[in-house]
């Protein structure tokens, strides 16, 4: 997938802002602009991957279910394509289902805390039946499973003493003393608003390196806004029309980029604006814009240097 | 100094003058590059960085993967540049400024 990656550098550009959508919330935006991405490279499943998560995460489960099971022999060793699985079928109450792809979580990360969490929640919801119950996933089971013997749940105080165990399962019986009552508190819950991967990368992770280039004495403001000229992120405080700069820069950006096309010279990669009043200097990121004003007697050189490393450091943190 | 002068500049591709209505008025090129695209493409974006960022005497330095085009306006029209990537981009802005003060048609 990560050969995919580098070959489809366009495909890149659209997930890594559909990440960046998903991550501050906008999960109807990711949806569209998967879509759109999908619509162009059709055999992208990273791009699939995330589009089922948004759709998970915007509580869709079935059609993240339909978006990701077509692709899960590809995708099969994808920690979060069997997180989203697993907590879906787990909703629609597929606990086989959900005990598979969680135990295929738990095989490529033993400590996804998701995946720990979701198996605690399902092993006492899977005993009320008084038997000794081993059940096995209809699809072929991962080659190695971590969690050994998951799918076996018997409570010592529903077990009928006259039909004794067998004796490999003495071990399982007693793990498996959590209370049943949980069961209903489980049914009701939501699933986790968060997963650990939303939470490792809020869009707030972009803030330190935008400070740094606002640290600089000339730089005015900083922002970052797609290349339709939606604003992303501002980071100047009390700037009212940074929404109309973003339109602006974005109308300005794609002329050039149609201008260049036509000379088939490449598309734009910075630009420098000199105004009398200030300057404004424009670097693509991805899909995305990085967007800072100087004043006038700012070094664009030295704007440039220190937006560089920073433009590195955003698509490390996006990535 | 003349507008065709700019074309001595190591790793300059082409250069010109043109109107604001992209007609070229005075242009050089290397001949992989047609001086009349490149006018009418300066005369766009200056025309889209007036009209956006309302802004008079606008100037812009525009790299993309393969070259760098440096734009500026001057009294007879505006002054473009075009070169490689590579281009010593300082020395030909500094030479963009003395021409577009009192361009010079050859």
């Amino acid at each position: 997938m990560a050969d995919e990656l580098r070959v489809d550098s366009g495909a890149l550009i659209f997930a890594t802002l559909a990440d960046v959508y998903i991550s501050s919330g906008m999960i109807d935006e990711a949806i569209s602009i998967l879509n759109d991405g999908l619509a162009r490279n059709p055999n992208y499943h990273l791009a699939k991957i995330m589009l089922g998560r948004a759709y998970y995460l915007k509580g869709e489960c079935d059609k993240a279910i339909e978006i990701l099971e077509p692709i899960y022999d590809v995708v099969k060793e994808d920690e979060t394509a069997n997180l989203c699985l697993s907590i879906c079928y787990h909703k629609q109450g597929d606990h086989a289902q959900a005990m598979r792809f969680c135990e295929a979580v738990l095989r490529i990360n033993p400590d996804n805390s998701e995946a720990l969490k979701l198996l605690k929640e399902m092993t006492p919801e899977r005993s009320p039946e008084p038997q000794v119950e081993v059940t096995a996933p209809e699809a072929p089971a991962p080659a190695a499973v971590v969690v050994e013997q998951p799918t076996i749940a018997v409570p010592l105080e529903a077990v009928v003493p006259a039909e004794p165990l067998p004796a490999g399962l003495q071990e399982t019986v007693v793990e498996t003393e959590a209370p049943v009552h949980e069961i209903s508190e489980l049914d009701i819950r939501e699933i986790p608003e968060k997963t650990p991967e939303v939470e490792s990368m809020p869009l707030a992770a972009l803030d330190r390196p935008a400070r740094r280039l606002l640290d600089l004495d000339s730089v005015k403001r900083v922002f970052i806004s797609t290349k339709d000229g939606l604003l992303i992120k501002n980071y100047s405080k009390g700037d009212n029309d940074v929404e109309a700069m973003c339109a602006s820069v974005a109308a300005i950006c794609l002329d050039v980029d149609e201008s260049f096309r036509m000379l088939k010279r490449g598309g734009l990669t910075r630009c420098i604006i000199e105004k009398p009043d200030e300057t404004i200097c424009v670097m693509a990121v991805g899909d995305s814009l990085l967007t800072v004003t100087t004043r006038i007697e700012a070094k664009p050189g030295l704007v440039f240097v220190y937006a560089h490393k920073i433009i590195e450091e955003i698509e490390e943190i996006l990535r | 100094m003349k507008i065709g002068e700019l074309i001595k500049i190591p790793k300059v591709l082409g250069a010109g003058l043109v109107g604001e209505d992209g007609f070229i008025i005075d242009g050089r090129s290397t001949y992989e590059y047609d001086t009349e695209k490149l006018g009418a493409i300066a005369a766009r974006v200056i025309n889209r960085i007036k009209q956006s960022l309302n802004a008079q005497d606008a100037s812009a330095i525009i790299y993309t993967q393969d070259n760098v085009l440096l734009l500026r306006e001057s009294t007879e029209g505006i002054v473009f540049v075009m070169c490689q990537k590579d281009a010593n981009v300082g020395l030909v802005r500094i030479r963009l400024s003395k021409v577009a003060r009192a361009p010079e048609v050859s």
